[in-house]
């Protein structure tokens, strides 16, 4: 590691810095060398975004991201060896997988829609709607272990089972006594989770062509610029929920105190007239039990949308445009079955989704700005890749050393 | 305790006679069985009637965590058991195990039906517990060892279940029992096998400027006293004949196929009713009675 002339400061630098292309870091190495696990990490972030909280017993380091990046993509930690993390989030689709549902490792279908993984480490809750889970440490415990559904098929009969396949592999081994320097037994399924979660708190977005825009790099277009003063106007309100650095309106770093986790009703559905949604998923109502709650689900980042369709916590609306055009109208009039119903009319809807009547042109305009938040450098940066993509896709063990 | 300790630092050091002998402790054991129909019931036993229905059913899971247990003395007062630890018992908490993955069960092959602790020698006369994992509880050093919303991957047996995770609920499944119904359970558009009770606390709402859950707004613990136990000659029965008294085990009205404790789910208000156990209104929080008055734990011999 040190004949590389490179302290590790510098290596963990790389690894968190997404844009390093565009910040002429061409220097960083492959990804795939092995990196120190001594160096302090230096978070190098874009300018308007603040260092996120990071849990205390899960400190960030090199070889644990990188060690959480062959997990992430690791097949072999489902049940039956078919999925991985990877395969409901994938870096094309800015870690989105173009489904409405995603089957996991049996089949079963999620109750709800994959969500991009961009900066995920500002998030303030995780999934579509869930107060209690607050970091990505407790999120992860529900598709690896979870029962209805099943999702990577984890549970108490097969656990350690499949944790020896990881063991099994020298590599492995190797590269969990990097990440978790003097522990007696480095690969346990804690420290599966604690690696994943290191690599998606580097998963960063923050060069798309709106950034540099705003880094004075670039102009926009004249149909992007209306886009955007329509987006950040009173007239469209999209940045009511949309308007952090992360364009959403949850966000936590190291220096927040308190902080606030609205989650809205955007009057999706109305199917018994008086704003139920559909069973099968009905937002925080399912945790609070709250009347009030019904329909109410958090207001994901805009970043990278224009390649996570199909939208909405449950992919029923297949088009970015479809989207726009349901807001613009101010919710969704559903007028066929199985879930019919005005959600226009919605009584839980939020008092920020209006009937805002966005022209034709507007929309264009509109979509035209939500474009520009695609992040080209992410969707190809070669540290947040699979790493056993290389042959074909087809998975080759981990095993150079 | 503290006096112990102290007694125990001045004995090895230099005043081996000079303490009073310890107080006597008495080991007890506090023995829990299965019941269903009357009968002692297991994973392999025949189909057994339950609910409105009678439907015949078999068993496909019986676990349910305790906590705080203790011998009430005939003065009133109680005195907490002490438990022994061991990967089905820590600090305060035991995981009473009905289930060995036999015959209709999927879950794990080892089985813990008695409660092993320490009280100080005396006259007791009742027993007290708590259905439910505690929020935290203390260990002999004065540490507080967060237990309820603890990391499963990170804790000590025997909260370290997965099956007993309730991982969407950043907490643990305090009981969890599942029926196989013959017939199965039969839903408005589909037919499932299992009847699920998932019993934990419900409405928990994280911090995320530190990660820690923080509050629930239906605890949904639940404190079971017997004026009158004998351990060495009585159990504690959990009937499930009185659990499913007023449910329709082969039907399913909505929600989880079950009671996962929602309060919006139409199988729960009976479940809870059984279970003495208020079910929240609208999301606000109901105060349970201490002690509950329920009959799915009983006094048996």
């Amino acid at each position: 590691m040190r004949r590389l002339c490179i302290p590790g400061v510098l290596l963990a630098v790389c690894a968190a810095w997404p844009v390093a292309a565009h910040q002429g870091m061409d220097w960083c190495p492959d990804p795939d060398e092995p990196a120190s696990a001594g160096g302090t990490w230096v978070w190098q972030l874009p300018r308007n975004f603040p260092v996120p909280r990071v849990p205390a017993d899960n400190p960030m380091s090199a070889s644990k991201v990188e060690l959480g990046r062959h997990l992430f993509y690791e097949k072999k930690l489902s049940a039956n060896a078919t999925v991985s993390c990877g395969s409901c989030h994938l870096q094309s689709r800015a870690f989105t997988d173009g489904k409405a549902r995603s089957a996991g490792a049996t089949g079963e279908l999620t109750a709800r829609n994959a969500q991009n993984l961009a900066n995920v480490a500002w998030h303030a809750t995780f999934t579509w709607a869930n107060p209690a889970l607050v970091s990505l440490e407790r999120q992860m415990l529900v598709p690896i272990f979870g029962e209805d559904p099943v999702e990577m098929g984890i549970n108490d009969r097969n656990k350690q089972a499949v944790l020896r396949r990881i063991e099994q592999s020298a590599s492995y081994r190797q590269r969990f006594a990097r990440a978790f320097p003097g522990e007696r037994k480095p690969v346990s399924w804690d420290n599966v989770i604690k690696a994943i979660a290191a690599f998606e708190r580097t998963l960063i977005s923050g060069d798309s062509r709106f950034d540099r825009y705003q880094r004075g790099e670039l102009a926009l277009a004249p149909a992007e610029m209306r886009g955007k003063d329509l987006f950040f106007g009173e007239k469209a309100e999209c940045f009511h929920c949309h308007g952090s650095f992360n364009f959403n309106d949850q966000v936590v770093h190291e220096k927040s105190r308190e902080v606030e986790t609205p989650f809205h009703n955007t009057g999706l559905y109305n199917v018994d007239g008086k704003g139920a949604y559909p069973a099968a998923s009905q937002g925080i109502i399912e945790v609070t039990g709250k009347p009030d709650d019904m329909g109410k689900f958090r207001a994901p980042s805009l970043r990278n949308v224009a390649l996570t369709a199909p939208y909405m916590h449950d992919g029923s609306i297949a088009t970015l445009e479809a989207v726009v055009a349901t807001y613009a109208a101010g919710g969704r009039n559903l007028t066929q079955p199985p879930h019919a119903g005005d959600g226009r009319r919605n009584p839980h809807k939020s008092e920020l989704i209006g009937n805002i009547s966005l022209s034709p042109q507007e929309q264009a305009d509109l979509l035209a700005f939500l474009k520009t938040l695609t992040d080209e450098a992410f969707l190809n940066d070669k540290r947040h890749a699979d790493p056993f993509a290389a042959k074909g896709g087809k998975p080759r063990p981990a095993s150079r050393r | 305790m503290h006096r112990g300790i102290l007694c125990g630092l001045l004995a090895s050091a230099l005043l081996p006679l000079a303490c009073p002998a310890e107080e006597s402790a008495s080991k007890i054991g506090i023995d829990f069985a299965l019941t269903a129909a009357g009968q002692p019931w297991t994973c392999s036993a025949p189909p057994a009637p339950l609910g409105r229905g009678q439907a015949p059913s078999r068993l496909r899971d019986a676990r349910f965590y305790v906590h705080d247990i203790r011998l009430i003395r005939h003065d009133g007062a109680s005195v907490a058991l002490r438990l022994a630890q061991n990967e089905w018992q820590y600090l305060d908490v035991a995981l009473i195990d009905l289930e060995d993955g036999q015959g209709g069960c999927v879950g794990n092959r080892g089985q813990h039906a008695r409660v092993t602790g320490e009280v100080p020698a005396g006259d007791y006369r009742g027993l007290q517990f708590t259905v439910g994992v505690p929020v935290s509880s203390t260990t002999a050093d004065g540490r507080v060892v967060p237990l309820n919303h603890s990391n499963t991957e990170q804790i000590a047996a025997p909260l370290d279940i997965q099956a007993m995770a309730w991982n969407w609920q950043a907490g643990r499944k305090f009981m969890k029992v599942e029926l196989l119904p013959e017939g199965g359970v039969v839903r408005a558009e589909d037919t499932v096998k299992v009847w699920t009770v998932h019993l934990g606390s419900t409405g928990c709402v994280g911090n995320p400027a530190n990660g820690e859950i923080v509050a629930c707004s239906s605890p949904n613990r639940i404190v079971v006293r017997f004026d009158d136990f004998d351990p060495a000659r009585q159990r504690v029965l959990f009937d499930l004949s009185a659990l499913f008294e007023g449910s329709d085990v082969g039907r399913d009205q909505g929600g989880a196929a079950g009671c996962m404790s929602s309060p919006q789910d139409p199988e729960c208000p009976a479940i809870f009713r059984q279970l003495g156990l208020p079910l929240a209104v609208d999301g606000a929080p109901v105060a349970a009675p201490t002690p509950a008055t329920t009959s799915v734990f009983r006094v048996g011999s």
